[in-house]
């Protein structure tokens, strides 16, 4: 090992060496422990995102809402000819709308059949009746019911317009609520492949956990065990499954994070 | 808004998470490190022990004095002489020796003082190249040391790997960075005893020449002498 000579040097050498390995281990922990604190710079990140779905959400509307104008503007082109506007109308709507609104249509258009023939009738008695005055009184009286048909259309096109918005908004919300389900599904599939299932034995345990998630997917806090599977490492494991998960899926429209943000999800490891 | 960072990167945290072949040569690496280390302080006080005892000594012999003193003066001290003084001890022990007996010619004299010279000087040189090889070898296999323990540990991280459905960095990239520790503290251990290697070798072959030259300068002396 060491030579005779060199004994009364080895005590001061050997300090020496041990001081600069520790000289060592402090910079590699204050490196470290200067790049464990950079996930720090993550959460400034997910608030930039918490942001976002306002600013998202708005331009549905405004897209939403010009479909809708163009039914209104042609109105008042369509009221110059009474006798034709019944028939166009229903066309754009079926073309935008659903059955529903196609139907309260045709009530409409009735109605306004009954009402034409009502007129007609009144025309011909006042025809038979007034034989000489016909062409100066016929648009007088045509022109009166007309009046009429434009406010029953007009209030007819608010009706629908109501309607439809509600079941455009209950279409979009059963159109979420799978969105949700589908991603649901995904999440739990991502962390049930990430399961080490040769920890939580042969039989069929039941798992469930509380999850808190932010809008980057990432878990905003440790998952906390509502149900344990009586199985510690199990239970180990599929905390590690989630953790190892991490980025969850989430949909792409941020108007659906509310729903995800606690989550509880129930797990199975061995289905 | 608090967040648990879900694996700290402390330097504790990967090494106790490593396997154990990787903690193995983790454990070897710092060990030769710290004996690598504690030679190369012990040879930077012994090579700078050598210098000055050289720079004093030379100082000593070539002030003029009389070389019966020198060597009385050795021959007392309590302290075993060391170096370019051990030389001339052994060199001026010989030869009065000889110089006794009188039937013996002059040119034994020299050869036996020269001979006794030579050997205390291998004695020395092996005293001054003494851990160098040690460190020689620090420094070209600790890498190699190093590297099988990175590449253990990448192995172990991408077989890992294999077995989860969707694979992220996040999965793989504690198993590389407890790997790549192996090949930082085998780098660590490595760098300072090429280094100290290299200026240890050149110093001892210094003391060399100089040790050779005085030898010669030395039987020259005794020859005029006699």
């Amino acid at each position: 090992m060491i030579r005779a000579y060199e004994k009364e040097v080895s005590w001061k050498a050997g300090g020496l060496a041990i001081a600069v390995h520790l000289a060592l281990l402090g910079a590699l922990l204050i490196s470290f422990n200067w790049k464990a604190a950079h996930p720090v710079l993550n959460v400034t990140e997910v608030e930039l995102w918490d942001s976002l779905p306002t600013r998202v959400v708005k331009p549905i509307p405004s897209v939403k809402e010009p479909t809708v104008k163009p039914v209104r503007k042609p109105e008042p082109i369509v009221k110059e000819e009474p006798k034709e506007e019944p028939k166009e109308l229903p066309k754009i709507d079926i073309a935008l709308e659903k059955k529903k609104k196609e139907l309260e249509q045709r009530k409409i258009e009735d109605q306004l059949k009954k009402e034409k023939n009502l007129e007609q009738k009144k025309q011909l008695e006042a025809l038979k009746a007034e034989a000489l005055n016909d062409d100066v009184q016929k648009p007088v009286k045509v022109n009166k019911p007309s009046d009429a048909l434009k406010k029953l259309q007009q209030e007819a096109l608010a009706e629908e317009k109501t309607t439809g918005d509600q079941q455009a908004l209950s279409a979009k919300a059963a159109a979420n609520a799978g969105v949700v389900d589908e991603y649901k599904s995904k999440i739990q599939a991502k962390i049930h492949g990430n399961v080490n299932k040769s920890l939580c034995g042969d039989g069929n345990p039941v798992l469930k956990f509380d999850i808190g998630l932010f809008p980057t997917g990432e878990l905003s806090g440790n998952p906390t065990l509502t149900k344990s599977s009586g199985n510690a490492a199990c239970d180990e494991a599929v905390e590690r499954a989630i953790m190892a998960s991490q980025p969850l899926p989430l949909p792409n429209d941020p108007s659906l994070f509310s729903q995800f943000r606690n989550l509880k999800l129930t797990f199975k490891p061995n289905d | 808004m608090t967040v648990s960072v879900a694996n700290d990167m402390s330097i504790f945290s990967l090494v106790a998470g490593a396997s154990l072949p990787v903690q193995a040569v983790l454990v070897i690496l710092i060990l030769t490190s710290l004996f690598s280390w504690w030679y190369i302080f012990i040879k930077l006080a012994t090579v700078k022990h050598a210098e000055t005892n050289a720079d004093d000594f030379e100082k000593a012999f070539w002030s003029g004095g009389d070389l019966n003193k020198l060597f009385e003066g050795l021959a007392a001290s309590r302290r075993k002489p060391q170096g370019m003084a051990s030389i001339f001890e052994a060199g001026f022990k010989e030869y009065v020796r000889h110089k006794q007996k009188t039937h013996i010619d002059m040119s034994d004299v020299m050869e036996g003082s020269r001979r006794a010279m030579r050997a205390t000087y291998n004695r020395e040189m092996d005293d001054l190249d003494a851990h160098l090889p040690f460190l020689a070898s620090v420094g070209s296999v600790s890498p190699y040391i190093g590297l099988f323990g990175t590449v253990w540990g990448i192995m172990n991280a991408f077989r890992g790997l294999s077995n989860v459905a969707q694979a992220t960095l996040s999965q793989v990239a504690p198993g590389i960075a407890e790997a790549l520790v192996a090949t930082a503290i085998g780098l660590f251990a490595a760098i300072p005893a090429v280094i100290a290697y290299n200026r240890f070798a050149s110093s001892v072959d210094r003391l060399s020449v100089r040790y050779e030259s005085f030898m010669e300068e030395f039987t020259n002396i005794l020859q005029r002498k006699s």
